[in-house]
């Protein structure tokens, strides 16, 4: 359920597509009928057959969504530092480092709630806390660095 | 009868109860944060009051707003669905001092019921098992944990005020227990605004199981069988069905006599749940079964009685709250096939469950025979974090068990839901899964199942797929820019209030 693939570059023969409207798209292959349903944009294109769901882009990003756990969702690295960000709007419910700790792979640094649901933000891997760029009670979006650790 | 109902709630539940009105001819007035001033449960009803800012906290859990809404609307009775503040006895006891008809048992029943102390008390004097378990005195983390040594590992601690797998943490030894009560503390709290906590000791194996009652003002009370409610994702129901794949004609018997104990001592009214943790039978063992919680309210998951009895339990709720009597005898009342619902959220099971907030960019449920669906949600509506990622229910149902699969995982394979991502095809390979087919699934099999369950999702789309997705490039910045520019006057209407 988390594809990225190419779209630009695959061509299958034989395959005839009819725009069905409303994002539905009938597909003719080998003799059967599917309806695959697409929509989004360039940049995220989505596309639901029969109970999958795929989501792609034509760029050569790396496939996402593989069994991440929220902890390593966002954490962007930048030579020796690693800039851990919010995966989702979200509330910081507590902060538990501050700059100059040492922390251990897996120890819990943030705890967001978002849907009512909290979410820990963990370590990656063993490191110490550069700065801490949030604070208990700040809403928070996607892609802000929260923590720096190195 | 009422005549102007007020409906404390959002989403889907909001939509069910407002259908519900129309059709007794009751008025309904929905309420609404500034996340959902356009929302399918603002449409649905027949006036709606502004609640103000979008967390729940400020708007639909907030006793003076609803009340206000209430008294501004001249509402005469206020429904609560199920969440926010469906289990707040302060709302009911504040309803019942405004004159206001609370759709729900009086606040006296439901503080009674709510408190798992007393409800544990009330329900061991009417003969009833129990889980053994506690609300410690002393609250404290040093508290918390001297309780849960008491019972032992592994333990279970749960926000004493609620359900609904908030707040609840599965402890199997003493490492991170100060984590783990602190976090279950925390959640407890943001839920319901409650921070007590319960531990209690944590059975194998067992399954869920609960019954269905309904009672009026004369006390005249009926159950309506059973739901199993086994497929859990941590202490969160994903999938329900009844009848029961795991009942014996007697076992039900001593459930459903069981539960209409509990509703008699606690003097019950109006539609409720008890819930019940059974131990299957082993060799030398027969079934046993424990007294759970009692759910105070409606449940997410009663469609699933209302396909497999052919009654209307929320019309039973307001005819029940007007002084009606209960609308069945019990005599009446039987299973007929079989029926099962599948709970749609907005989160990313690949990625640890994540919640997922955004615009439904394209959005079809499924029409078939056999096949309800109960939403809060259209195509264009923006997912936000402020609430249950809860977007809709598909509930089957067949002649048989295997019937309303096949239902359910049709309905399924035909409700694409695009632009967020959502647990459809987790549902679907729990559904397609050799040991849902068997019926014998545990409140703990969906866990142990799900790392073998989503390495079957990761495969990759088909060519034929792609060439559709191709084919949909291809048309390009047309399609999809006249995709995005025909939702552009919805986002600039954000802010408008009808």
């Amino acid at each position: 359920m988390a594809h990225t693939v190419r779209v630009a570059t695959v061509n299958a023969p034989g395959v005839v597509v009819t725009d069905a409207g409303n994002g539905a798209y009938l597909v003719q292959h080998e003799g059967r009928l599917e309806v695959v349903f697409v929509a989004g944009s360039a940049d995220a294109r989505w596309a639901f057959w029969n109970g999958h769901v795929y989501r792609m882009s034509g760029d050569d990003r790396s496939p996402e969504g593989q069994h991440q756990d929220v902890a390593s969702t966002g954490h962007a690295v930048r030579g020796g530092i690693q800039a851990l960000t919010s995966p989702m709007p979200a509330t910081v419910v507590k902060v538990l480092v501050r700059p100059g700790l040492k922390v251990k792979g897996g120890d819990q640094l943030i705890v967001l709630e978002a849907m009512k649901m909290e979410l820990p933000l963990r370590a990656p891997g063993n490191a110490t806390v550069t700065a801490v760029h949030c604070r208990e009670g700040e809403l928070v979006q996607p892609e802000m660095v929260l923590v720096e650790l190195e | 009868m009422i005549q102007r109902l007020l409906i404390a709630n959002r989403g889907e539940i909001a939509v069910r109860i407002a259908r519900a009105c129309a059709e007794l001819g009751i008025e309904s007035v929905a309420v609404f944060s500034e996340a959902d001033a356009l929302a399918p449960h603002v449409l649905a009803a027949d006036r709606a009051v502004p609640l103000g800012a979008s967390p729940a906290i400020e708007s639909y859990l907030s006793i003076p707003k609803i009340l206000a809404a209430a008294r501004s609307v001249g509402a005469d009775a206020v429904h609560p669905g199920y969440g926010f503040l469906s289990e707040s006895a302060a709302l009911a006891s504040a309803c019942e001092e405004s004159g206001v008809t609370f759709v729900g048992p009086p606040s006296n029943v439901m503080a009674r019921m709510g408190s798992k102390i007393e409800a544990r008390r009330l329900v061991q004097s009417a003969d009833v098992p129990v889980v053994p378990g506690e609300t410690p005195d002393d609250q404290s983390n040093e508290g918390v944990g001297r309780a849960i040594d008491r019972l032992g590992f592994p333990a279970l601690i749960k926000a004493s005020a609620g359900g609904g797998g908030k707040g609840m943490r599965r402890v199997r030894d003493g490492r991170d227990l100060v984590a783990q009560i602190e976090s279950a503390r925390r959640e407890a709290h943001a839920a319901f605004g409650n921070g007590t906590l319960y531990v209690e000791r944590l059975l194998d194996a067992p399954h869920h199981i609960e019954i269905q009652v309904c009672a009026d003002h004369a006390g005249r009370a009926v159950h309506l069988f059973e739901r199993e409610c086994s497929v859990q994702r941590r202490h969160q129901k994903v999938i329900e069905e009844s009848p029961s794949p795991n009942l014996t004609e007697g076992l039900r018997r001593r459930m459903v006599a069981a539960a209409l104990r509990i509703v008699e001592a606690s003097a019950y009214r109006n539609v409720g749940t008890i819930e019940f943790l059974v131990d299957p039978p082993q060799q030398g063992h027969d079934a046993a079964f424990y007294f759970l919680e009692m759910n105070t309210r409606l449940q997410v998951e009663h469609p699933v009685t209302e396909l497999v009895t052919g009654v209307d339990l929320v019309s039973a709720q307001l005819r029940v709250a007007s002084g009606e009597t209960v609308p069945w005898r019990q005599i009446e009342l039987s299973q007929r096939g079989h029926a099962i619902e599948a709970r749609v959220y907005a989160e990313d099971p690949a990625n640890g469950f994540l919640p997922q907030a955004g615009r439904l960019i394209l959005y079809h449920e499924p029409h078939m025979p056999g096949v309800r669906v109960d939403s809060g949600v259209t195509q264009g509506t923006e997912v936000g974090v402020h609430y249950d990622p809860l977007l809709a229910k598909v509930i089957a149902h067949g002649e048989n068990r295997g019937q309303a699969i096949a239902r359910l995982v049709h309905a399924l394979r035909a409700f694409p839901i695009l632009g967020i991502r959502s647990n459809v095809p987790l549902l679907l390979a729990i559904l397609e899964h050799p040991l849902f087919a068997t019926g014998r699934m545990h409140t703990r099999s969906l866990d142990a199942e799900l790392p073998a369950l989503l390495d079957r999702l990761s495969a990759a789309p088909p060519p034929f797929v792609q060439e559709a997705v191709r084919k949909a490039t291809m048309r390009g910045s047309e399609a999809s820019s006249s995709m995005s520019a025909g939702w552009d006057p919805w986002r600039t209407l954000s802010g408008w209030r009808p």
